[in-house]
C-alpha cells in the first residue's frame, strides 16, 4: 500500500544510485556538446539567446500548463489570448506612446514606461478576454477534452479572423523602446538588450508562481485542486471562483507572453497566436501536463536547442522541436514532470 | 425530545439515467453517532455524497439543523458546518501533512490553531509527521490524517465513508480508536461494511437497500438480531 | 449452409443480403450516383466544380469521421494526410518533364506508404498515454509539415505552390472526344475519375465500419474499460482505424490536386483548415459517414456564396467601412458556426435526424 512511487523516489535520493547520477550529468552534459564545432564566444551569444527565447516560451506555456493541471482544460483558445495581448500592448499601446515620443527615441524612464505599459496593457487584454472565453466558451464543455480541444479551436480561428478585420491581415512592424535597442558587448559577447529584458521577466514570472503556489493559501488550494478537484470542493472551496481567478491569471501570462513576443520579434501578425500555441503545446507535453516546472525545464530545452541547431543546421531548426518531443515521449511517456 | 442535527426527507438523487437515491427518509439525532449500513450499491456513499452536495439532489429536501442545505454548492454546505472524508483520496498525497491541515482551516486564525493542537494531542503520529509528504503515509495513518483534516473545522456533523476500506485488520482497531476518540465531540455520521468497526462507533444505525432506508434502530438491538443481519448485511 | 447452423451474425448478414435490393435507401444511393454521372451534362463548371469538390471532401470528412466519430480520437494531422496525397501527386508530375501514367500510380503508392508510416508513428506515440495526446502530438506534426511546405523551397516552390500537368486524357491539352452529341474533356475525364473513385473509396469506409473491425471500435468509443475487459486490444483497433482513416485521407488528397492541378501550403497542409473539417464532420454528425455528404455539400456550397452574400448585405451600407471588412472576413462566419454547432448540435443533422428516429421507434415499440 505504502510503496508507492514517491517512496520509491525517496529511496533513491538516500542512496548514491549510479544510475540516476550518469542521467543527471549527461543531460547537463549534453548542453556543452555544441561546444565541439561553435566556438566559445558564440556558444555563449547562442546560449543567451537561447536562455531568452525559452523564457518567452515558458511565458505562454505556463498559464496552458497551470490550466490544464487545474482545470483539465487543453486550451487552444490561449494563443488567441497570446495574439491579443501582442496587438493591444506591443502594438497598440507602444505605437500610442510613440505618437508623444516615448519608444523609439524616449528616455530611459519613458523606455521603462512603455515597457510596463505595454505589458500591463498585453496582460488586461489577455485577463479580459480569457474571462470572456472561460464563462461563455469553456464553462459548457468542462470535463469534455475533445470538445474542449475543438471548441477553444474554433475560437483561436475566429480570434485570428477578428484580429484582421481590427488591425488587417498583414505583418505590421513593432516599435523597440529605446532603452532596449541594440546589444551589450561584454568582451565580445553581443547580447541583445532586450534579451536580457526577456530573461529577467521570465524568470520573475517563473519566481513570481513558484511563490504563489508555495508559499500562499491560493497556491496551496490550487495544488490541491490539481490533485483533486472534489476534496477541494468539500474543504468548503468555491472551485468555480478558483478556475475563474486562474485562467484569468494564466489569460494575463499569455497576453504579458504575446506583449514581450513580437517585441523581441519586432513584428506581430495574424497567425502568431496559432504558431505559439504550438510551441507552447510542444513546451507543455516536454515538460509534462499539468507541471510549472516541467514547462520551465521545457522551454530552456526548446529555447537552447532551437539556437543551438538554427546555427549549425538552419534547415533543420523547424524539426528540432518535434524530434526533442519525441526524443523525450520516448524516454518518458508522460513528459518530463507529468504524472500518470 | 432529542434534537434533530440531519434531516432526510424522500432524497431522489440521479446520476446520468441511473436512479441512484429512490427517497432517502432519515433522521440524526445530535450527539449520537449513527451509522449507514447495507450491501455494496445500496446508496449509502451516494447518500453522504448527496449530503455535502457532490451528487446533486433531484428531489426531496434535506434539513441541517433546521436548514433547508439540498441544492446547495459543496463549499457552502462544508461552511455550513459539514465535514466530509472521502472514500478514497480524502487526503492530498502531494501535498505535506501541515498543507492538508492549513487546506482544511477555512480561516487561519488563533481559534482554528488551537483546535489544530487538540487534534494532534488526539493522532501524535501526525505531528511528527508533519512536514512529510501524505502520499508517504502508511494507509493508517493516511486515514487518521483524513479524520484528523475533518476535524479542524467545528463541524456540526462529520461524514465519514469507509474508513477501513483497504485495510489491515490491526490498522482497522486503530482507526476505530481514533473514531471513537472523537465521536462525542460532533455527531458522526459513517458508512461502514466492517461490521465489528461499525457496532464499535455507531449508537443508531440505518439500512439502506436499493436506494431506500428500510430498517433503522439501535445499534445494541441490531448487534442481537441475527435474522435482520442475515437478511440485509449476510451476515449473522 | 443450412440456415441453423449459422450464427446469429451470419443469419442477419444473409437476411441484409437478401433484402437489399427492397430497401429505399439502397435505391436512394443508385439515384444518387446516376445523378453524379449526369452532371458534367450541365454547361456551367462551377456546378462541376462544386460537385466534384463535395465528393472528395465527402471522402474525406468520412474517413475523418472513422478516426473521430466512430473511434473517438482527434486527429489535427487529417489535413496534413490529405496535403501528403496531395503534394505527392503534385511534386511527381511536375518535376517528371513529361508526367505518365505510372507517375499516378507511384504518387498513389508514395502517398498511401508515407500515411500508413507516419499514422504508426503518431500512434506509437501518443496512443500509449491520454487520448488528449493524440491530438496533440498530430497537431505538433501536422505543423511540422506545414512549415516544411512552406520552407523547403526547393521542393515544394514555397508558398507559391505547384502548378502542374497530368497525363494522358487528364492532359489540359488533350482534344477531346465527342459520344452521342456530348463533349468530353479532359476536365469531364478527370471529373469521372474522381466519381469512380470517390465511390469506391466510400463505400470501402462503409465496408471498413461495417466489419468486425468497425463494431469492436464503436464498442471501444463507447466503453473503453469493457471492450478491454472483454479481451479486445483496444490499441491495435484504434491502430487500424488510425491508419485506414488517414490512408483513404491522403488518396482523397490525389484526387483533389488531380482537380485543381496546382497545390500550395496552405490549402492543403494548413492546420486551421481542420476547422474546416471539423465543421463538416459536426454538422454531418459524428459516426455516421452518410453526414459527410450532407457535411461537405453544406461546407462547399456556404463556401461558394457565403462571401457573395456577405458583400451582398455589405453593399447596403456603402458609409460603414468596419461592415465591409468584416464581410471580407467570411471565414471568421463559417468558425462561429463551428462553434455554434458545437455548443447546440452536438450530434449533427444526422446524428440528431437518427436519434429522433430511434426514439420514435422505441416509443412506438414500447
Amino acid at each position: 500500500m505504502t510503496s508507492d512511487a514517491a517512496s520509491v523516489e525517496i529511496d533513491m535520493e538516500s542512496g548514491f544510485n549510479t544510475k540516476t547520477w550518469a542521467i543527471r550529468i549527461a543531460s547537463i552534459g549534453i548542453w556543452f556538446l555544441p561546444l565541439i564545432w561553435i566556438d566559445p564566444t558564440t556558444y555563449i551569444v547562442l546560449t543567451i539567446a537561447g536562455l531568452a527565447f525559452g523564457m518567452l516560451l515558458f511565458m505562454v506555456a505556463a498559464g496552458m500548463t497551470i490550466i490544464f493541471g487545474l482545470m483539465d482544460v487543453l486550451n487552444m483558445a490561449h494563443g488567441a489570448l497570446f495574439a491579443l495581448g501582442a496587438y493591444s500592448g506591443g502594438y497598440w499601446i507602444l505605437n500610442l506612446l510613440e505618437k508623444f515620443g516615448w519608444v523609439e527615441y524616449g528616455t530611459a524612464v519613458q523606455s521603462f514606461g512603455s515597457l510596463l505599459l505595454a505589458i500591463f496593457a498585453g496582460a488586461l487584454a489577455g485577463a479580459l478576454l480569457g474571462i470572456v472565453v472561460e464563462r461563455v466558451i469553456i464553462r459548457g464543455v468542462y470535463g469534455d477534452h475533445l470538445k474542449q480541444i475543438m471548441i477553444t479551436m474554433g475560437v483561436l480561428y475566429v480570434m485570428t479572423e477578428v484580429t484582421k478585420i481590427i488591425w488587417g491581415a498583414s505583418p505590421e512592424v513593432v516599435l523597440v523602446p529605446m532603452m532596449f535597442q541594440g546589444s551589450y558587448d561584454i568582451f565580445d559577447v553581443i547580447v541583445g538588450k532586450f534579451r536580457v529584458v526577456a530573461l529577467i521577466v521570465g524568470l520573475a514570472m517563473f519566481a513570481g508562481i513558484q511563490l504563489v503556489l508555495m508559499k500562499t493559501k491560493l497556491g496551496l488550494i490550487v495544488r490541491a485542486g490539481v490533485e483533486n478537484r472534489e476534496g477541494v470542493q468539500a474543504a468548503g472551496y468555491n472551485i468555480n471562483r478558483i478556475f475563474t481567478g486562474v485562467f484569468t491569471v494564466g489569460a494575463a501570462l499569455a497576453g504579458v507572453g504575446g506583449t514581450m513576443w513580437c517585441i523581441f520579434q519586432e513584428q506581430v501578425y495574424p497567425e502568431i497566436g496559432l504558431e505559439n500555441i504550438i510551441f507552447a503545446m510542444i513546451v507543455v507535453i516536454i515538460g509534462g501536463l499539468g507541471s510549472v516546472t516541467g514547462s520551465f525545464l521545457g522551454a530552456i530545452i526548446v529555447g537552447l536547442s532551437f539556437n543551438y541547431v538554427a546555427f549549425l543546421l538552419p534547415k533543420l531548426a523547424m524539426g528540432v522541436n518535434i524530434l526533442i518531443m519525441a526524443t523525450i515521449l520516448l524516454i518518458r511517456p508522460w513528459g518530463l514532470m507529468g504524472k500518470e | 425530545m432529542a434534537e434533530s442535527i440531519l434531516s432526510l426527507k424522500e432524497v431522489h438523487t440521479y446520476i446520468v439515467q441511473h436512479h441512484i437515491l429512490q427517497g432517502v427518509t432519515l433522521d440524526v439525532t445530535a450527539g449520537r453517532p449513527t451509522v449507514f449500513l447495507g450491501r455494496n450499491g445500496a446508496g449509502k456513499s451516494s447518500t453522504l455524497r448527496a449530503i455535502i452536495g457532490l451528487n446533486p439532489v433531484t428531489s426531496g429536501e434535506i434539513h441541517l439543523a433546521g436548514r433547508p442545505i439540498q441544492g446547495r454548492k459543496p463549499y457552502e454546505i462544508a461552511r455550513l458546518g459539514v465535514g466530509f472524508v472521502a472514500e478514497d483520496r480524502a487526503v492530498f498525497y502531494n501535498l505535506s501533512v501541515e498543507e492538508n491541515m492549513r487546506l482544511s482551516m477555512f480561516e487561519e486564525n488563533e481559534q482554528a490553531w488551537n483546535r489544530l493542537e487538540t487534534v494532534l494531542d488526539l493522532f501524535p503520529d501526525l505531528k511528527r509527521l508533519w512536514r512529510i509528504n501524505a502520499g508517504l503515509l502508511s494507509g493508517g495513518q493516511k486515514q487518521m490524517l483524513a479524520i484528523a483534516r475533518a476535524f479542524v473545522n467545528d463541524h456540526r456533523i462529520l461524514l465519514i465513508d469507509e474508513p477501513s476500506k483497504g485495510l489491515a485488520p490491526i490498522v482497522v482497531d486503530q482507526v476505530g480508536e481514533s473514531l471513537l476518540q472523537i465521536k462525542d465531540k460532533t455527531t458522526i455520521i459513517l458508512v461502514e461494511q466492517n461490521f465489528h468497526l461499525a457496532s464499535l462507533v455507531g449508537t443508531d444505525y440505518f439500512i439502506l437497500d436499493d436506494g431506500r432506508v428500510v430498517h433503522q434502530g439501535l445499534m445494541e438491538d441490531l448487534v442481537e438480531d441475527q435474522a435482520l443481519k442475515q437478511k440485509y448485511l449476510g451476515i449473522g | 449452409m443450412m440456415i441453423n447452423d449459422m450464427t446469429p451474425v451470419q443469419r442477419d448478414r444473409l437476411r441484409e443480403q437478401q433484402t437489399k435490393y427492397n430497401r429505399p435507401s439502397f435505391w436512394i444511393q443508385v439515384a444518387l450516383v446516376v445523378v453524379l454521372i449526369l452532371v458534367p451534362l450541365v454547361p456551367s463548371f462551377r456546378v462541376m466544380d462544386m460537385v466534384a469538390k463535395i465528393m472528395i471532401f465527402t471522402v474525406v470528412v468520412a474517413s475523418y469521421d472513422l478516426i473521430l466519430g466512430y473511434t473517438g480520437l482527434l486527429s489535427f494531422a487529417h489535413a496534413m494526410f490529405f496535403g501528403i496525397g496531395a503534394y505527392s501527386v503534385a511534386l511527381l508530375c511536375y518535376h517528371s518533364s513529361s508526367p505518365q501514367w505510372y507517375h499516378l500510380i507511384l504518387a498513389v503508392v508514395a502517398a498511401l506508404t508515407l500515411s500508413v508510416i507516419l499514422a504508426l508513428v503518431l500512434a506509437f506515440f501518443s496512443l500509449r498515454t491520454k487520448a488528449i495526446f493524440f491530438a496533440m502530438l498530430s497537431l505538433a506534426l501536422a505543423d511540422f509539415f506545414h512549415i516544411l511546405g512552406m520552407t523547403w523551397s526547393d521542393l515544394t516552390l514555397g508558398e507559391d505552390g505547384i502548378t502542374f500537368s497530368l497525363p494522358g486524357i487528364l492532359n489540359v491539352e488533350w482534344s477531346g472526344v465527342n459520344l452521342l452529341g456530348v463533349h468530353f474533356t479532359p476536365r469531364v475525364m478527370t471529373y469521372y475519375l474522381i466519381l469512380v473513385a470517390a465511390v469506391f473509396l466510400f463505400m470501402g469506409l462503409l465496408r471498413f465500419v461495417r466489419s468486425p473491425v468497425g463494431r469492436v471500435l464503436k464498442s471501444i468509443r463507447d466503453n473503453e474499460q469493457r471492450s478491454t475487459a472483454l479481451g479486445y486490444k483496444t490499441f491495435r483497433y484504434q491502430i487500424y482505424s488510425i491508419v485506414f482513416g488517414s490512408s483513404i485521407a491522403s488518396l482523397g488528397g490525389i484526387l483533389f490536386a488531380v482537380w485543381l492541378r496546382f497545390v500550395d501550403p496552405e490549402s492543403v497542409l494548413g492546420v486551421f483548415s481542420m476547422v474546416d473539417y471539423l465543421l463538416m464532420v459536426i454538422i454531418g454528425g459524428l459516426g455516421t459517414l452518410y453526414g459527410s455528404i450532407i457535411g461537405a455539400t453544406f461546407f462547399m456550397a456556404t463556401q461558394a456564396w457565403l462571401p457573395d452574400l456577405l458583400k451582398g448585405i455589405a453593399a447596403f451600407f456603402p458609409d460603414y467601412e468596419i461592415i465591409h471588412r468584416i464581410a471580407e472576413r467570411w471565414m471568421a462566419f463559417l468558425g462561429l458556426m463551428f462553434i455554434v454547432a458545437i455548443m447546440v448540435f452536438p450530434k449533427g443533422v444526422v446524428g440528431t435526424v437518427r436519434e429522433i428516429i430511434d426514439r420514435r421507434k422505441a416509443s412506438g415499440a414500447g
